[in-house]
């Protein structure tokens, strides 16, 4: 099997292992019946995610672990926007939960360490990545 | 020439080959001159910056 062909079931065993565990947690705190449920929704969508990766499209190739350069930078474009809507969540799950009187510290968690991440890949990216000066290295003739 | 024809020579995707055609996207240095090698020109006649700048 190739390296191309072995990437694209990077994505659905992360989602089917990700998955996995949830159903664990169902079937601990609930019922094996729930659990059951949550893994068979888990594989389908693993299953959706593999067929993804076929895809001829700029999510195919993301998600089949073969973007090229134009599609990692979309690839930060997206992760960019969902960590600002995460943030957003986090600061709007803070101000709804502490007026209602409400736990507050798992909106609060989200969002700080979601900051602080940020605030450490700024450090790391700015000053100790060697890839910082761009996707390939034109003097050896290699790119990314 | 078709566009998958050039994005497998490329080692890119049709999608960034379509991209670069449109203008959506500018490449970078060392893909510009990949693409410059490939069509056998030199890499300042494929790219030319002051369209961008006077568009």
């Amino acid at each position: 099997m190739s390296k191309i062909r072995r990437s694209r079931f990077v994505a659905p065993v992360l989602v089917l292992a990700a998955g996995s565990i949830i159903s664990g947690a169902v079937a601990i705190g609930h019922t094996w019946n729930d659990a059951v449920v949550a893994e068979a929704v888990t594989v389908l969508l693993s299953f959706v995610y593999f067929m993804m990766t076929k895809s001829d499209s700029d999510i195919g190739a993301v998600y089949g672990n073969r973007a090229d350069e134009r599609q990692m930078h979309v690839v930060l474009k997206a992760s960019r926007n969902s960590m600002l809507v995460m943030l957003a969540i986090a600061f709007v799950g803070v101000v709804v939960t502490i007026a209602m009187n409400e736990v507050y510290w798992q909106f609060d968690i989200l969002g700080s360490v979601g900051g602080f991440a940020y605030l450490i890949s700024l450090l790391v990216y700015g000053t100790h990545d060697e890839s910082a000066n761009g996707p390939g290295n034109i003097m050896s003739g290699k790119s990314g | 020439m078709s566009q998958a024809h050039v994005a497998a020579g490329l080692g890119v995707s049709r999608q960034t080959v379509i991209a670069i055609e449109s203008g959506r996207y500018s490449p970078s240095l060392p893909l510009a001159f990949r693409i410059a090698r490939f069509f056998e020109m030199p890499v300042d006649q494929m790219f030319d910056p002051q369209e961008e700048v006077g568009a």
